[in-house]
Order: structure tokens, then sequence, then C-alpha cells
């Protein structure tokens, strides 16, 4: 994959993620379950992009990590939202919208010729 | 157990501590995933294998992902651990330091404690290191040796410094020293219009300054050509003289001065480091040597060599061996085969440091060893105060591990408290011992060499800081091994912490420190009780002289006025007369009963060694005994009041060469044996010269020291019989004037007054009272003495303090016991004794092991020591006696408390 796909790929992961953890506490395989239920299966994330992102947000502090059981009661890594990770999620969603108007912007823009 | 237990219970907050347990976390977290993904298949139809494959493939190459994260969280992982680190310090050690203030007590006592021992062992550490450990301060320090020839033929003891023909073969024949330079401690008079000074010069040969590795700071250094005689006269000035007599001004480099009423061109200034060891060097003058003077055997200077690059001392000894085996083919007129034989004339190479610090690297040693155990014992009572109050805490720290507090934490917890104290002792420490050495300096202890070097240096500091941050994680750890080694914490909190007895391990845990302690305390107290007692005996030695009321000072007249280059006595004649009125009119100062000189003062300068002839014997074979040989003027005698059987030559004796001398009783003993020796005759070295007769033997007269054997001396006059050519004019005395005053040196102005009014030219040197001549000469053992004093005196304080501490405790612990045994009955003195008795049950145990100790460690005082053995018993016994009454001393108060306990409040109590 070019490098641009894949930095477009990810910040916008990481933006999926942060809201997707907003909602309450989950462990990795329920982000993913949620984020391809809601976007009906639009979206198609992979583990090996999703564990590392969710691990490097973790690192830089948006999320926090505790061990907990799952609803049929296996242990699991319960990933949640951290003071900074939902001021991390404000600042996304801003740069989101920015980003999409832009663009929109500039499909909807006529020919200047 | 623990794994198990991590299985069953997840917890908040755990920390994965390695990289195992990162890497399982990591597996747990996706196998978790995958289960959960393949049951999500299965569950819409697949089968399992089915689900697999496809959940597999879905995710890519799992390997990649998991080294991934791997790395990501052993980031986050470091960052955490630095972050809880941190907060775990400043949280450890702000308790740590809220929960000393709260105790300033203890605080202050463990402080004192262990800043006074550590501070003790950083301030010797400091002087062991500035005296022994450090190089010497010469560039080409390591090079550097000292060659001397041992001749036990002559004296068993006896080493000589080299010759000039021998440093001139040596220089040149030598195959390991690159190179050899001569120096000579010396004095000159440094003339002005206003004074004449005494000044400290070295004579060094031409190449000194090279081969010690210095470059002069100012102009030049000296060639060899200034060596030559006749050369043009030159001087450098010592850095410090410079200074302070020339105001530091480098223009005086090619004036002139007038040096020994010679006129002296200044050609350099020395650099600030360089001097003669222990020595301020003030005036640089040049050796004077002859390449072609024919070969003499007289050894008067001090050698040092330069090894060449990668030659060890032992070549160089061998190498120096060999060259000295051929001396009397090279000069057979000076070394002959039987003087070789006779004398058993060898060499010493040695390493330059050792011969600068000598004797005293050993006793340092053995200071250091004795301020070591006033550590260990300062250390136990520390570590007792830590084991109480770990005792106190007990209930606290059993719910704190009850609760699941990490034992890490705990131990942090400790630690923190510990090392803060303990840093702050090793602060005190510093400054301690920084007091203690400025003291030294102040006192300026003449046995100590080196002693300008001597600083704190960073190595002391060095020193301060470990000691403190080891007893400090030791004291820290303390409680915790006592708790792993301890009982089950459970029943601790069962009982509840009503009777707070001390298990008996811990008791005995402390009672073994105190036993340690006075272990040590007796070990310690036996080498200062040793050094007392040697000081003892050597103060009551009578010198064979009255060292009381004497005042001594040197007179130094100007070779070229007062040395005529005349051939016979008459080239005496002027020394011979300025001595005469001198002494005339010293003794008409009031309160002075009699005044003399000589060239030799007993206890300060050494008798030198010379030849002597006794009439009727033969000496065709085999040499000649080599005796002390000192120039005396007539009042000398009775002003150190050495007692004379016989006669005292008087100056009319002198003035007319009439050959009378006086012999020290131990020469005319071993001369003489079992006759009288006044009226024999002898003469010394020479073309036959004249006989002199014995007039007067003299006491005993111990001139080397008072733990040396007494002296061997023929006294000569001052004027040598026509024909005996002995001495040059003797134009260095030193004058000694007996006074009534209480205080010698109030006569001191006056008789300098007298000095300068015969002659303006003549300086006054090194004025002192015989009484402190006598005291440096036993500088060491005085030394020495008092410093294992002190470290006795704290040893017993310190260990005082611990056998008390341990007792009260005991006693306030068995309060319940002593009530239960008072109520039914035992008297207050019965218990009274039962405190004593252990008391003096530990004190003993201590006592027998540490007399086993001073028995195998006392022997390292032997050299220190004066007719006393390393195993006294008077000295071990009053050790033992002294211990024992601390014992029960120290049981005193606490067995009054004992007696004092109330049973029945005691058993409500309970």
């Amino acid at each position: 994959m070019p490098d641009t796909e894949l930095d477009l790929l990810r910040g916008t992961l990481d933006l999926l993620i942060l809201k997707t953890l907003s909602w309450g506490p989950m462990h990795g395989l329920a982000v993913l379950r949620w984020i391809e239920q809601v976007t009906e299966q639009r979206l198609q994330i992979t583990e090996g992009a999703l564990y590392p992102a969710l691990h490097r947000m973790e690192q830089k502090g948006w999320l926090g990590a505790d061990w907990g059981y799952s609803d049929r009661n296996r242990e699991a890594k319960f990933y949640k939202l951290t003071a900074a990770g939902r001021r991390q999620l404000t600042a996304e969603l801003s740069k989101w919208s920015r980003y999409t108007e832009a663009v929109n912007l500039l499909i909807a823009a006529q020919g200047a010729r | 157990m623990s794994n198990g237990r991590d299985e069953k219970r997840p917890r908040l907050f755990r920390l994965p501590t390695s990289r195992r347990r990162l890497r399982r976390d990591i597996d747990r977290e996706l196998h978790f995933h995958i289960e959960g993904r393949i049951e999500e298949l299965v569950a819409s139809g697949l089968t399992r294998e089915q689900a697999e494959r496809e959940v597999t493939q879905r995710f890519g190459d799992m390997a990649v992902v998991r080294d991934q994260l791997e790395e990501i969280d052993t980031r986050t992982h470091r960052r955490h651990e630095f972050g809880e680190w941190r907060s775990a310090l400043t949280r450890d050690f702000g308790q740590a330091f809220r929960g000393l203030v709260l105790r300033p007590a203890f605080a202050a006592v463990v402080v004192l404690t262990l800043g006074l021992g550590i501070g003790a062992t950083t301030a010797i550490y400091a002087l062991l290191d500035a005296v022994v450990l450090r190089p010497l301060p010469y560039p080409n320090a390591s090079r550097l040796v000292y060659i001397e020839h041992p001749v036990p033929g002559v004296e068993t003891n006896a080493k000589w410094r080299m010759s000039q023909a021998g440093y001139f073969f040596f220089r040149k024949n030598s195959k390991a020293l690159e190179d050899i330079a001569l120096f000579n401690k010396t004095e000159a008079s440094l003339v002005t219009p206003d004074e004449a000074e005494r000044v400290r010069a070295a004579a060094v040969s031409g190449n000194f300054f090279e081969v010690v590795g210095a470059r002069p700071l100012l102009g030049r250094t000296f060639t060899d050509a200034d060596n030559r005689p006749n050369a043009t006269p030159v001087a450098m000035l010592g850095y410090a003289f410079w200074r302070q007599r020339f105001n530091g001004d480098p223009r005086v480099v090619g004036t002139s001065v007038s040096l020994g009423s010679v006129p002296v061109t200044i050609v350099g200034v020395a650099p600030a480091t360089l001097d003669l060891p222990d020595y301020q060097t003030q005036v640089w003058i040049p050796l004077e040597l002859d390449p072609n003077a024919p070969a003499v055997n007289s050894h008067y200077l001090d050698a040092i060599g330069r090894l060449r690059p990668g030659v060890t001392v032992a070549a160089a000894q061998a190498d120096a061996a060999r060259l000295t085996s051929h001396l009397p083919e090279e000069f057979p007129g000076a070394y002959t085969a039987g003087f070789m034989r006779e004398s058993r004339f060898g060499v010493l190479v040695s390493p330059l440091r050792d011969v600068v610090i000598g004797t005293m690297s050993h006793t340092l040693w053995i200071l250091l060893g004795a301020v070591a155990i006033v550590m260990l014992i300062a250390f136990a009572n520390v570590a007792n105060l830590f084991l109480v109050r770990a005792e106190a805490r007990r209930r606290e720290t059993d719910i704190r591990l009850a609760l699941g507090a990490d034992r890490l934490h705990l131990a942090g917890h400790y630690i923190a408290e510990s090392l803060l104290l303990s840093l702050i002792g090793g602060m005190l420490a510093v400054g301690l011992a920084y007091g203690a050495i400025q003291c030294l300096l102040v006192l300026n202890p003449s046995s100590v060499p080196r002693l300008a070097e001597v600083s704190l240096g960073w190595q002391a500091g060095v020193v301060a800081l470990v000691l403190s941050l080891g007893a400090g994680t030791v004291l820290g750890l303390l409680p915790l091994t006592r708790r792993a080694l301890g009982r089950d914490r459970v029943s601790t909190l069962r009982e509840g912490g009503r009777t707070q007895t001390a298990s008996r391990g811990q008791l005995s845990a402390r009672s073994a420190l105190v036993v340690a302690q006075m272990a040590l305390a007796v070990v310690l107290l036996a080498a200062a009780g040793l050094m007392v007692r040697s000081f003892q005996r050597i103060r009551t030695v009578q010198p064979g002289f009255d060292a009381s009321g004497v005042l001594t000072f040197e007179v130094s007249l100007p070779y070229s006025r007062y040395a005529p280059y005349v051939r016979g006595p008459a080239a005496y004649l002027p020394v011979f007369r300025y001595h005469r009125d001198l002494a005339q009119q010293l003794a008409a100062l009031p309160g002075v009963t009699s005044v003399g000189m000589t060239q030799a003062l007993a206890m300060k300068d050494g008798d030198g060694c010379a030849s002597v002839f006794i009439k009727g014997k033969d000496y065709s074979r085999g040499n000649p005994p080599c005796v002390g040989t000192v120039v005396a003027g007539p009042g000398y005698f009775a002003t150190l009041g050495i007692p004379v059987r016989g006669r005292v030559p008087t100056w009319a004796d002198v003035d007319d060469q009439s050959g009378a001398v006086v012999v020290s009783k131990a020469l005319a003993e071993r001369m003489w044996p079992g006759d009288d020796a006044i009226g024999k005759e002898l003469r010394p070295n020479g073309n036959n010269p004249p006989w002199y007769h014995v007039v007067g033997v003299t006491g005993d007269v111990l001139t080397h020291g008072l733990d040396q054997p007494p002296s061997e001396i023929v006294y000569y006059p001052m004027v040598p019989m026509e024909g005996a050519p002995l001495w040059s004019p003797p134009t260095h005395m030193t004058v000694a004037i007996r006074t009534r005053a209480t205080d010698p040196l109030s006569l001191a102005p006056a008789a300098r007054r007298i000095v300068t009014a015969l002659d303006r030219e003549v300086p006054v040197a090194n004025v002192q009272t015989m009484q402190t001549i006598v005291e440096q000469s036993t500088a060491r053992t005085t030394f020495a003495m008092l410093l294992l004093a002190v470290a006795g005196g704290m040893a017993l304080v310190l260990s005082a303090v611990g056998i008390y501490g341990v007792i009260s405790y005991t006693v306030a612990q068995r309060r319940p016991e002593i009530g239960v045994r008072m109520a039914l009955g035992a008297q207050a003195a019965q218990v009274g004794r039962m405190v004593v008795a252990q008391s003096l049950r530990v004190a003993a145990a201590g006592i027998a092991i540490g007399l086993l100790g001073a028995f195998a460690t006392t022997r390292v005082l032997q050299s220190l020591l004066f007719g006393v053995s390393p195993t006294d018993p008077v000295t071990l016994g009053g050790v033992t006696i002294v211990l024992v009454m601390l014992g029960a001393l120290a049981a005193y108060a606490p067995a009054r408390r004992a007696t004092k306990v109330d049973p029945v409040e005691v058993l409500r109590r309970e």
C-alpha cells in the first residue's frame, strides 16, 4: 500500500476507535464488531491494523487498559477512554469535519476553465 | 503459587514486570480475539476448521503483529515504570521525611551515630589517601626510585647514601635507570642590608628537575655545568619563598643576591608543586660535583633514579647490585675488598614513595582498621535502634502485608527512610571529617609525612557516600529480612498486639549485635591500652640528659670568613673564637646557668659514624669500629645535664689542643670492658694521627630516640689536634642554653640580639626547647596513641549505649513476666540481680570473643609498641575489668526500673 493511503487510514482508524470507545469500555473484538456493525460492514478493518493502533493509543495515554471478564466469562483486555483520549476525540472530530468539508468543497466546485 | 493467584484473580493496575509477562499478555489478548471470532463464525454455520482458516487468513501474519505490539508495549511499560518509580520515590522519601520529623530524637541519634562512625573513617581514609595512596607530586612519580647502601656490617639498620664517585659510576653504567639525580637538604644564609636570614636550601644535581619531570615557572633550571667546581654561583627560588619574600616579582630572575656572603645570580623560579619530600625549599642551589675528583668513600648524597619505561624496581635492584659489586675494581682506593666484606656494603633500590612514607603507612592502615571498628560498633547501635523500631511497627507492617501491600513497596518505604537518615549522617560525616583534618593540620604532627598534601579529597567523599549508602540499604532491609525469617503474620494479628513480647529470635539478634559490639570494643581498647602503656613506658625512659629548661637554636657562620683556607689548627680559630665569645655573652644573660654547643644535638641530629682506633688494639685484620663522632663545646654536658665522670675539657683544653676527649658510657664499656676508660687513648682514622686521651665518661645517653639503645659516641673538641684533620671547621652549630626561666623560649629574643651583635651576617634558626625535640622523637608513638585512644573512647561510649539500650528494652519487654514473678513473691533484689546477670552474660560473651580477637590481631601493633608485649596481660586484664564494669553499670538503671514494676498494675493490664 502506498504511504498516503496508510496514513489516511491510520488517522481515520484512530478516530473510529476513539469514537467507538466513547460509548464505554470494550475489548478489541468488541471494538471491531461495533465498527463493522455500525458501518454495515462497509469498513473492513484488519486485526493487523486494529491491535497496533489500540496499543499505540494506550502508549500515548489516550486509552487505559484493564483486564476483565467478557460476557462469556473469559479474561479479556478492556480498553477505555482516558481524559486525554476524550480531548483527542474532540480534536480528531473537528479535524475530520474540516477535512471532509474541504474535500466536499473541492468535489462540488465547478470547473474554472 | 503466585502464578495461580494471578490467573484466578485479575488485579487492577497490575504492572507487567518482565518481557515475558508483556508477551503473555499480548498472547492472551489475541487468543481471546481469535477464539471469539471463531465462535462467531461457527455460530453462523461454518465448521470449526473452516472458521479457523477464515480467521487466520483475515488476521494476516500473526507473528509480525505480535512483534509490533510487543515493541509498543515495551516502550509503554518503560515509561510507565519510570513514572511509577519517580512517584514512588517522591512518595517514599516524602513519607520518610514526615515520619522522621515526627520522631526527631530517633532521627537525631541515628544521624549522629552514623555521622560519627562514618566521619572518623572518612577522615582517616583521607589521611591515608593523601599520605600513602596518592602518588608523589612529581610527573614521573611512578618511575622514581631511591637508591641507598645498607651497611649491616657497620650497624644493623644503617643505610648510607650515595657517594660522588658512586653517582658518576652508576649514572654512566646503569642499564635499568634512565638517569639519576642527587639532592641534599641544606641551609644557607640569605644576607640583605637589613638582616641575615636562614633559608632552607636544596642542593641538587643539574638534572634533578628533568629527572622528576618538572619545568621551571620562570627562567631556567640547572644544568650539569652548574654543578662543576668553580662554576658561576647560581640559584633558583622556591615558589612560596618567591611569592612571600620577593612579592612574586618576575624581574627577580637575573638579579643577584648574597647567599652565604657570596653573590649568586637567580636564574629561575621553581613551580609551585615542586618540592623535596616534606621540605619547603626556599632556595634551590646546584650541588658541587666533580667528575674528576678522586673517589672517596663518603656517602652524603640522596639519590633519586628514574626507571627506564617498563623496567621494574626488582630489575633495577639487580642492576644496581651488579654495579655495586664492581666498585672495588673501579675505585680500589675507596672501596677495598676488606671494606666491602666487613661492612657488608650493599645497595637497596626502593620506590621513592616507600622511602618518603616510611613506617607511617603501617600506622595509618592500623588507624583505618581502628576507625572501621568504631564505625561497625556505631552501625551495630543504629541497627539495634532500627530493630527496636521495626518491632514497634510490627503490627503496622503486618496489617499492610495482610492487606496485600507489595513487599517491594514496603521495602522501598523502609529503605527510603534509612537512606534519608544515612545520607544526612553521611553529610554530617563529611563535615566532621573536614573538621578533623583541619584540626590535624593545625596540630601539625611532625611524624606524618606529606602532611602539606593532606586535604579532604573527592576520594574521601566517595568513601563517605558509599559507606552511607551501604549503611542505609542494610538498615532498610533489616526489618524485612526479619520478616522473611519471622513467624507467620496472622498469629500476630490474632494476638491483637496485646502482649508484645519480642520473639526469642529477635532478642537474640539484638544480643548478638551487642556481643559483636563488645568484642570489637575489646579489640580496640586492647590496642589503645597497649599504645598508652607503650607511651607511659617511653616517658619513663631516662634519656641520659635533662631536657627541661633548655633552649636550643642553630647558628651558621659564613664559610668564607670563618673557614679560612689554611692548614692546621689555625683554620679552626675563627670558629673557636666566635663560639667562645658567644658562650661567654650568653652565659651573662640573667637566669642562664650554663651554655654549650654541639655539631650534633642529641635527639635532633644524627651522630654520624667514623672509625675509631683504640691504642693497644690490632686493626690489621678487619676494620676498626665505627662510632658516633660529635663535636661538642665545653659547656655542652653541663647544659644538657649529662653526668660526666672524670672531667670535661675546658676552653683552655680546646685552645691548647690538649687532645682531651669525653666518651659515652656505652662506648667505654665496649672498648674497654671491665676497665676504666679514663686515661685510655684513641684516635680517628687518618695518616698516623696523634692520640687523644679520654678524660671523662658520660652516663648512658639515648641520642637516637627513647626507644633506641644507648649511643656509642666520642665527643671531640672543636679544634682538632695538629695532624688530625678530622673535620672541616664546624661553622654550623646548635647552641644550647640552660636557664632557670619557666619558659626557655622567653630567652630567645635576648639570645638573638647577642648573636646579631656579634656578627650581623650570622642567622639564628630553629629556635626550640629541648623538651620539644624530645617529644618529637616519640611523635609517632604519641600520634598513634592519641588517635587509638580517641577511637577506643568512642568504642567504649558506643558499646555502653548499645548494651544499655538492649538491657533496658528487654526490661520493658519483660514487664509482664517480672510483674508475675513479683506477684508470686520474688524480691526486688532478685529481680534486679536477674537483669544485671543478663547484662553481664552478654558482656562476658563479647569480652571472651574480643579477647580472642585481640590475641589474634594486636600483633600488627608490634612495631609501634615499646616495652610491652602485644598480648600484655595487664592491658588485656584491664580492658576486661573495664568492660565488665561497663556491663554492670549499663544494667544499673534498667535493673532499678525492673524493681519498680508494680505487679498489680501489670496484671490488671494483662
